[in-house]
């Protein structure tokens, strides 16, 4: 019983950050029809920014709101440059696009922070030992912090004027541009927010899953596999998938063989794509624009 | 619609170029060995990827190493060009980079970091008669084999420390953690083997990915296994990441690591919880605290002084691979001159070099030439690196 408890925190707490990413390429896709897979370098970015901040001396809040900021910034810089100037777009030139800023961001990486990961200093709290389970206080910062944003995120989708008009966009392009919504200015603001989201699942992890130039990758694929449980269209399924893909790693990974641990990601994606391709949480699949 | 069909391919194709300029590699020109001109050394490292924390301090060491012979006169007269390829801490980058290393008619190769990357030049320099230099631990990268030696220790060398450390312990049982890669594989073999005549047995086996980062269910597994002590198999920051989550999950079995962790990174991502661990180490990482009369003292201290002075840091045993297999070639070409026939036939026939890692005492059929006493028990304590006193 406490193997089991101890590893169903491991997995939420991954889940969580997973649950980060794919809320990141749900923001984006819904407003332009962008995979974007560049969603994992921001993680990695945000990651190693904070741990040259930290390192130069700064307190760790403002390390940590420096790297989101810079993060926030690359990504409507990446959304100007390569994004909005496609008249056109489809989701096949989306992902070509968004493959070479993710590998342009990875080289830089690598060029600035070198080939070793580092981990960043965990955030303030002592671990604790509760029913025979060990808690990391990363885990609950991790939880907290991303329960925090999955209310606000879907708060601001479901509640808000701005968030409205995104979904407006995304179901109605053209009804959207006649009651004065600006597509680009919408597109822009979505890559700001899965920035945003992605920064913090980066910023998050990096003290237990340490960030390197390469680690985006699998971050981003993990995000993604998260992000199609839910259809790709869903904040709620990109929450529920991201949770339920680290929860089931963990299992695996514990009861069947820890070799198995990064297949998981990989048959659920191939699972989901066969048999519900529009994802396991919704009904029926709506087409898309 | 012309248009916006050119600005897609426009797009896709500065995609493409970025993607491009990502993969790029420095190429370099140069002519084939002769007996004139520089001679020419093929490194082929760790460089990115899972083994980075290895071959980073081995780039910088050959660099070192090669400025320093350069600037007292080369060998014989002739200097040395060094010529460093990434192999991405993967087999086939590895085979990629052995066969440019073939094709640009290096004179020796020294690599890989890792012991897959390592297999996967083997059969590259066997086919190519290329004499080359393994940085990696496994000894099936040299086992029959006629042109390729290695400068980190056996497996097996190391395994018959931790068995005789058990067994002046009275460990019966050992759990065991290791890289699921190719550093790991024959492990728990080799152990039950050395350990059969003290009735010492591997009763758990939990396997990583060497990039892994959580080790919540393996750590479990081990420590429900509940054996006498616990072997961590693995290189950092894998392995410090488990020695985290081992003392993290509040487990009290002792714990042994492997020879993989002697560099700062395992120390420094490892933190508190290294204190009081057990790993047969090289000497390198205890020089300070080595006797006068210990045969390595002298050749430990001067590498120590000078890579210090020139990165300002402290050099790992990963370091000390790629200074013995750089000072092993410089030997062979100051004896026998590039031929490779020569150089091959040189190198199994060392007997005593002093090196960082060891004292190498190659033959025919031990393409490795370090024997039990090329490691030192250490331990951790304060983040530093402790002499275990011999008992």
């Amino acid at each position: 019983m406490t193997d089991l408890l101890q590893l169903l925190l491991a997995g939420v707490s991954v889940g969580a950050v997973y649950t980060l990413v794919a809320m990141g390429f749900v923001a984006i896709y819904t407003v332009s029809g962008v995979i974007n897979l560049a969603q994992g370098e921001f993680a990695a970015l945000a990651g190693l920014v904070a741990i040259s901040a930290t390192g130069s001396g700064l307190p760790l809040p403002v390390a940590l709101l420096l790297a989101i900021l810079t993060v926030v910034v690359v990504a409507a810089v990446m959304q100007r440059l390569t994004i909005a100037p496609v008249k056109r777009m489809t989701t096949l030139l989306s992902i070509i696009l968004t493959l070479g800023v993710s590998t342009a961001l990875k080289a830089a990486m690598l060029l600035i922070w070198g080939p070793e990961g580092h981990g960043l200093t965990p955030f303030p709290g002592a671990d604790f030992t509760l029913g025979g389970v060990a808690v990391r206080a990363q885990y609950l910062w991790i939880l907290a912090v991303t329960a925090l944003m999955a209310v606000a995120v879907t708060w601001f989708y479901e509640r808000t004027l701005l968030g409205k008009a995104l979904r407006a966009c995304a179901e109605q392009p053209t009804a959207a541009r006649l009651v004065g919504i600006s597509i680009a200015r919408a597109s822009l603001l979505s890559f700001a927010i899965a920035g945003l989201l992605s920064a913090v699942g980066g910023v998050l992890a990096s003290p237990v899953y340490f960030s390197a130039w390469d680690s985006g990758l699998a971050l981003g694929l993990k995000g993604f596999v998260a992000a199609t449980l839910g259809g790709l269209v869903s904040i709620r399924g990109a929450i529920a998938g991201g949770l339920v893909l680290g929860v089931l790693e963990s299992l695996v990974a514990g009861y069947v063989d820890s070799g198995l641990r990064d297949a998981v990601a990989f048959i659920v994606l191939i699972v989901v794509l066969v048999v519900r391709p529009g994802g396991v949480l919704r009904q029926h699949s709506v087409a898309r624009v | 619609m012309l248009r916006i069909r050119r600005a897609g391919v426009v797009a896709a194709t500065a995609a493409l170029m970025v993607m491009i300029a990502g993969c790029a590699e420095k190429q370099t020109e140069g002519d084939s060995g002769t007996s004139s001109g520089p001679i020419r050394i093929g490194a082929v490292l760790d460089i990115t990827g899972a083994g980075a924390s290895l071959g980073v301090p081995e780039r910088k060491t050959l660099e070192l190493l090669a400025k320093q012979l350069n600037d007292s006169g080369g060998i014989n007269g002739r200097q040395v060009e060094l010529i460093i390829e990434d192999n991405q801490s993967t087999e086939d980058g590895a085979a990629k980079a052995m066969n440019e290393m073939v094709s640009k008619k290096v004179d020796i190769v020294l690599g890989a970091s890792r012991t897959g990357p390592s297999l996967a030049m083997r059969a590259i320099a066997e086919s190519a008669k290329m004499p080359t230099i393994s940085l990696a631990a496994n000894v099936r990268i040299v086992d029959g084999a006629t042109w390729v030696f290695k400068t980190a220790q056996n497996d097996s060398v190391v395994l018959e420390n931790i068995i005789d450390y058990a067994n002046s312990k009275g460990w019966k049982t050992i759990g065991l953690l290791r890289d699921a890669s190719g550093y790991g594989e024959g492990v728990a073999e080799t152990l039950t083997e050395l350990g059969k005549p003290h009735g010492i047995t591997v009763s758990q086996i939990e396997k990583f990915a060497p990039d892994a980062t959580d080790f919540t269910a393996q750590m479990i597994n081990i420590r429900n296994a509940k054996a006498d002590v616990n072997l961590i198999w693995g290189i950092p920051p894998a392995a410090a990441l488990a020695q985290k989550s081992y003392h993290q999950l509040g487990i009290t079995t002792p714990v042994l690591q492997s020879h993989g962790i002697g560099n700062q990174v395992f120390l420094d991502t490892a933190g508190d919880s290294a204190d009081g661990l057990v790993a047969p180490l090289g000497r390198l990482l205890v020089a300070d605290q080595l006797p006068d009369s210990d045969p390595q003292k002298a050749v430990l201290t001067k590498f120590l002084a000078d890579y210090r002075a020139a990165y300002n840091e402290e050099p790992s045993t990963f370091a000390g691979h790629a200074y013995d297999a750089f000072q092993l070639a410089v030997e062979a070409f100051k004896a026998v001159g590039t031929d490779k026939q020569k150089v091959r036939d040189y190198l199994e026939q060392v007997n005593g070099f002093v090196g960082i890692t060891g004292v190498y005492r190659m033959t025919p059929k031990d393409h490795s030439g370090l024997g039990k006493d090329a490691l030192v028990l250490v331990t951790v304590s304060g983040g530093k690196w402790q002499l275990l006193p011999t008992s």
